[in-house]
């Protein structure tokens, strides 16, 4: 069964404009899959969509079998964690102990669970020497990587991603594409970085204006210039020149 | 730093203060919330004109600030906003009352009297309150107002209110910023661009405030907070549950009974005569 299955997925924000038009797409588990179009396109609506932010959409979307509904949320929010492209949206806890600990408590699960659940996501994160750091004295960076252990501490089967790799300098990008490497989820990344995406993810859904254009292997997308080009991209700087 | 700079910044340092890792801030925050309400009540109940009984009643402040290891100074400045309105309330006494009342075989006069207490009184709540807050955190408050059966709602608001608050100032501090870097020359901002910046805030405000409503939900949030365990703290109870603790309980009874005493003895005389029979 596909760990995210979406079938004719049909949504706008208010009536008289469509922003996403009949996506289709099956996503394998463990796989790792990037989402890329101009600004615009719809890939923060379609991420926010599947978490369930975003009610009353045509189509369906199923978890495991288990289709997106109101009553289902909490358990697929367990199945899935999205991480916000805005860290100083994402964490609102005062330390990033207790941040990362918030899924975890609001789950029921015991202090030793919680206290190991936040070590373990720390660990994958390499966050565990901000532990009791105040968040609000955090560089971009730092958000960025405690807001994915918020996420990790749940253990999703899925991660969901809104341009992970914005505010990262070059070497935190280069631990994040290792740290987003080494984990066996899968993942569902929307990003402008192709260079990174060239890094991270296998698979490549192209969108622009609310659809999808192509659907395939990310090294042949990224290479096609002129596919890339007239969907307002440009060629990643690794495969240039 | 400006103004909201330093806005944001003491409200986290209250906050920081109230995270830190010291055995008062350990106690159940039920128990604290109760000795302080037990206090104020106490403390209220004065007669106006007992000026040398409500004098006792300094202990519970005085003790609090020393076990918990808060500057008296801090407070005092924290409070800078507040604390003159309490004078004001007692200042017009005298005016008012110009009775005179026998104490001890000497006149004093009746306003004056009431006047020191009330100011007393004020100036005790204040310290009591403060003591509660920067020993207990603001979810630990929640969760023992949810113990005590406030609705959840209530609550809710409340907790929801005190977030808002920091995300504001966030939002006023960058758009000032950004406004006066692009106007060097200004001391403020001026009248005729308020309108635009201010509504401007509240818009980024609610959207972010949305947005971060949105990242609880995802997490599981589903309008009940739990309490909130400290770091290396495995003794603190979490999903609402705590362990009955024998030091939580002792603190509840000193202080208990401490206040009775207080309110009910005058101990303060009672030491007075002492010291007088021994000098
Ligand atoms: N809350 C909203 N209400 C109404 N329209 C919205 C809202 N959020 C986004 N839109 C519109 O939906 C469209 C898609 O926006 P979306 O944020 O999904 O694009 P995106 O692909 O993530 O773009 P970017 O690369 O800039 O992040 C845009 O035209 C935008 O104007
Ligand atoms: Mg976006």
């Amino acid at each position: 069964m596909a760990a995210l299955e979406v079938r004719g997925l049909t949504f706008g924000y208010d009536k008289k404009e469509t922003i996403l038009r009949d996506l289709s797409f099956t996503l394998a588990e463990g796989e790792s899959v990037a989402i890329v179009g101009a600004n615009g396109a719809g890939k923060s609506t379609l991420l926010k969509l599947l978490v369930g932010l975003l009610p009353n959409f045509d189509g369906s979307v199923a978890y495991d079998g288990l289709p997106l509904t109101e009553e289902n949320l909490p358990a697929i929010r367990e199945k899935a964690g999205f991480v916000f492209q805005d860290s100083d949206n994402q964490l609102f806890m005062s330390t990033v102990y207790e941040d990362i600990a918030f899924a975890p408590r609001n789950y029921g699960f015991l202090p030793e669970e919680v206290d190991r659940r936040v070590e373990r996501a720390m660990e994958m994160t390499r966050t565990s020497h901000l532990r009791d750091k105040q968040i609000y004295k955090m560089s971009g960076g730092e958000k960025k990587l405690v807001s994915i252990a918020t996420v990790l501490s749940m253990t999703p089967e899925l991660l969901l991603m809104d341009e992970p790799t914005i505010a990262l300098d070059p070497r935190n990008r280069r631990n994040l594409i290792h740290i987003l490497n080494t984990m066996e989820q899968g993942k569902l990344i929307a990003s402008h970085d192709l260079d990174f995406v060239l890094d991270c993810c296998g698979r490549t859904i192209l969108m622009a204006d609310g659809a999808i254009v192509c659907d395939g292997d990310t090294q042949d997308i990224l290479r096609d210039q002129k596919l890339l080009e007239a969907n307002g991209l440009e060629l990643p700087l690794s495969l240039m020149g | 730093m400006n103004k909201t700079e330093r806005a944001i910044y003491e409200v986290d340092q209250l906050h920081m203060l109230a995270m830190r890792d010291q055995w008062v801030n350990r106690i159940h925050p039920l128990v604290k919330f109760v000795v302080t309400l037990l206090y104020l009540l106490a403390v209220v109940s004065f007669h106006k004109y007992d000026v040398a009984g409500l004098l006792g009643m300094m202990i519970y402040p005085m003790a609090l600030f020393m076990l918990a290891d808060l500057s008296f100074k801090e407070c005092l400045r924290r409070l800078r906003f507040v604390l003159p309105l309490v004078f004001f309330m007692g200042i017009f006494n005298p005016l008012f009352d110009s009775n005179r009342i026998m104490l001890n075989g000497e006149a004093y006069s009746a306003g004056v009297l009431s006047m020191i207490t009330l100011i007393l009184k004020g100036c005790f709540c204040i310290f009591a309150s403060y003591g509660l807050i920067a020993t207990t955190t603001i979810e630990e408050l929640c969760y023992a107002l949810r113990l005590l059966h406030v609705p959840k709602a209530l609550v809710n608001q409340f907790l929801l209110t005190y977030r808002y608050i920091s995300l504001f100032l966030g939002e006023v501090h960058r758009a000032t910023q950004a406004y006066l870097l692009r106007a060097p020359k200004q001391k403020g901002i001026r009248i005729r661009a308020w309108g635009p910046f201010v509504g401007q805030m509240l818009l980024r405000s609610i959207d972010r405030a949305g947005e971060v409503y949105e990242s609880m939900a995802l997490r599981g949030y589903r309008g009940e907070f739990y309490l909130q365990k400290r770091p290396g703290d495995p003794a603190e109870g979490a999903a609402g549950k705590t362990r009955g603790r024998g030091k939580d309980l002792l603190y509840l009874c000193i202080w208990a009974a401490l206040i009775l005493l207080f309110r009910l003895f005058p101990v303060v005389v009672w030491i007075g005569g002492l010291a007088r029979g021994i000098f």
